[in-house]
């Protein structure tokens, strides 16, 4: 028994008496059968390793045909198709947008289910008293901290009303932190310049 | 006064001075593009790209028919990024020799190509006026001079030295750093080429028992007269070409900066242009290896095989064309000797230290021995030539192969690395043993609803 086992300082716990880890009958021994001549010189192998980087280094030359680049700023994925690893508008998670009903009002009821279940604690809402008649609350302060979100898409999945959406925008830049907390405003704006190529 | 100038200012050290300032500076610009080359060939074994946005218009669009296509402003731009950064020593290194190491480094890397003969032996065609000191010790010209930096009659034996120097910077850049990682990296390095000298030596000891001579001039000679070396000594060129790998740090036996484990090697704790001269004078070791290697396996500057006839590349040459076009083999040779270690480096994974140790104790330098036994042998019977060279390297290589088996009998096999059960741990408990694997940490048991605090003392 290892002397700390018995300490009254462990008493209510369980003390684990099994050999953890690797029990004898689980090791494999692996024999490796010693190298012949030839590759105990590592001659060979290493000639077959030349073969394959200097064919990679010639179909790949100048972007050829095996090459995998794609170059960013000018070809973007967003203008190809799904097929050819191209963006897929609809489970892409981009940055947030509030989403606005069809006479232009935000749609979010301000039920905090999204701050609640957002695992990075971004979303911060303050509910007020609906002005409308078709719900009771709506969010009188609504604010992304886009610099914690992990885009998990956690937010839109429990959103009850579909009112918050990741979009496909993925360049998000600031100069300060204070610029990337998003707020209603923003967040609405996002909706309108991106609703035309993400419908809700 | 005027006769002591006039005895100092020979045509000679004209024309080195001439090859020292025309070489130092293609090298350092080869080497500022042999990393842009590095990473291009790098990305293209990889199926990549490689850097191709930065061109030489700066950003300026009165600049833009700079625009590289092929990013070749790119050795610029890292210069620059290296020239502008901040020059940061950690707290706690050793100030002095923090400083020094990047120094001590890169000076045997950029000295070392002085003896290299880049155009062989020259007849000065008419007299040179030197354009200011001219008319005080009047012209030059008309002598046969050598068109080498420095004609040291120490040869080859001065470039092996000046080679092993670099080991101090790496040394003294990892003890300095006060890292343990860096302290790692520069012992690695300073054990691997300690050991790779030994069979470097060798195999160029057994180039010159069969030259009989250390100076460059004579090698490349030899060759023009006996057919390159690298025919002659098979064995003893593969040998030296795996040396001046491990003596430049190069991958398969890049231990010393092995990113994987060391983070950085001996240069973990450099920044900016320090770090930079490490990086310089990695490359600028491998300029000069090759050049070693071209001048003692590859004939140096002759090209005589191609049907230019023995009098195209003439070792008096008349005309500085002549001594251009040697310069240009010389280097075409060498840049292709590079380009062969850039592949090897994107295609052999590097070997354990273990191992490399292994390779460089237990294999090549017996078989350098060899070589040199064998070589003797052969230069005593007067059999120097070709053909009775590569049949008598062949034998060795098929003795070698008989006899190490036998030799790993009689020794027995190593037992190094093999997996021995660790008995007696927490993990590979004796048998029959009972192991208590609860932590020990009382605080380590106790429930706590959040990683890293510790509940409040009541």
């Amino acid at each position: 028994m290892p002397p700390n086992s018995n300490s009254p300082l462990l008493s209510p716990h369980p003390v684990y008496t099994t050999p953890m880890a690797i029990r004898d009958d689980e090791i494999i021994q692996i024999d490796i059968a010693p190298m012949n001549r030839a590759e105990s010189a590592y001659l060979p192998a290493t000639f077959a390793g030349f073969a394959t980087t200097m064919r990679h280094f010639f179909t790949s030359f100048g972007q050829g045909r095996t090459s995998r680049t794609m170059q960013y700023p000018e070809e973007r994925r967003e203008d190809m198709p799904i097929e050819q690893g191209g963006m897929n508008y609809g489970n892409f998670r981009g940055v947030h947008r509030l989403n606005r009903d069809s006479s232009g009002r935000v749609r979010c009821v301000a039920c905090m289910m999204c701050p609640t279940i957002c695992p990075a604690n971004c979303i911060h809402i303050e509910a007020a008293e609906s002005p409308w008649d078709d719900r009771e609350k709506y969010p009188a302060k609504f604010e992304i901290d886009e610099l914690r979100c992990i885009f998990c898409g956690m937010c839109e999945e429990a959103c009850p009303v579909d009112a918050i959406e990741l979009t496909i925008e993925y360049s998000l830049v600031g100069l300060t932190r204070q610029e990337m907390v998003f707020d209603k405003e923003k967040l609405l704006s996002i909706y309108d310049a991106t609703v035309e190529r993400k419908p809700m | 006064m005027i006769e002591m100038i006039q005895e100092f200012v020979t045509s000679q050290l004209f024309v080195s001075v001439h090859v020292l300032i025309v070489v130092a500076h293609v090298m350092l610009l080869t080497t500022a593009y042999l990393i842009y080359v590095e990473r291009k060939v790098c990305s293209y074994i990889q199926d990549r790209v490689g850097p191709n946005r930065v061109g030489f218009d700066f950003g300026q669009p009165a600049l833009a028919f700079l625009k590289g296509k092929f990013g070749l402003g790119q050795p610029l731009a890292d210069g620059i990024k290296f020239l502008l950064k901040e020059d940061y020593a950690p707290s706690r290194v050793d100030k002095v020799l923090f400083t020094l190491a990047p120094m001590i480094i890169i000076v045997p890397a950029l000295i070392g190509f002085v003896i290299i003969p880049w155009g062989g032996q020259w007849q000065m065609g008419g007299p040179w006026t030197l354009p200011i000191i001219g008319s005080l010790i009047g012209p030059i010209g008309g002598d046969l001079v050598h068109v080498v930096g420095a004609n040291v009659n120490a040869g080859v034996i001065y470039l092996l030295a000046v080679a092993s120097m670099g080991v101090y910077g790496v040394t003294l850049g990892g003890w300095a750093s006060n890292s343990k990682f860096s302290f790692l990296g520069g012992l690695r390095a300073t054990a691997q080429m300690i050991s790779y000298e030994i069979p470097l030596g060798l195999s160029m000891l057994s180039v010159l028992l069969i030259v009989g001579s250390v100076m460059p001039d004579s090698i490349i000679a030899y060759q023009i007269n006996h057919g390159w070396l690298m025919f002659t000594q098979p064995l003893a060129c593969v040998l030296f070409f795996i040396c001046i790998l491990a003596e430049a740090n190069r991958t398969p036996f890049d231990n010393a900066e092995a990113e994987q484990e060391l983070v950085g090697g001996y240069h973990t704790e450099y920044s900016a242009m320090r770090f930079a001269l490490f990086f310089l004078a990695e490359y600028c070791h491998m300029i000069t290896s090759c050049a070693f290697f071209a001048l003692l396996f590859l004939g140096g500057w002759d090209l005589s095989f191609l049907g230019f006839g023995p009098h195209a590349f003439d070792p008096v040459a008349t005309s500085i064309f002549g001594v251009l076009a040697k310069f240009l083999v010389f280097f075409g040779k060498v840049i292709f000797l590079v380009s062969i270690m850039i592949v090897i480096r994107w295609t052999i994974p590097r070997i354990r230290y273990d191992q490399v140790m292994m390779l460089g104790w237990q294999t090549l330098i017996p078989i350098a021995l060899s070589v040199v036994v064998l070589t003797s042998v052969m230069v005593y019977f007067g059999q120097t030539g070709m053909v009775p060279m590569i049949i008598a390297n062949g034998v060795l290589l098929v003795v070698i192969m008989v006899i190490q088996p036998m030799l790993r009998s009689w020794l027995g096999n190593p037992t190094a690395n093999r997996k021995i059960p660790m008995y007696g741990s927490r993990f590979n408990p004796m048998p029959g043993e009972l192991v208590n694997t609860a932590p020990s940490d009382p605080i380590a048991l106790e429930d706590r609803p959040v990683q890293g605090t510790r509940p409040a003392a009541t």
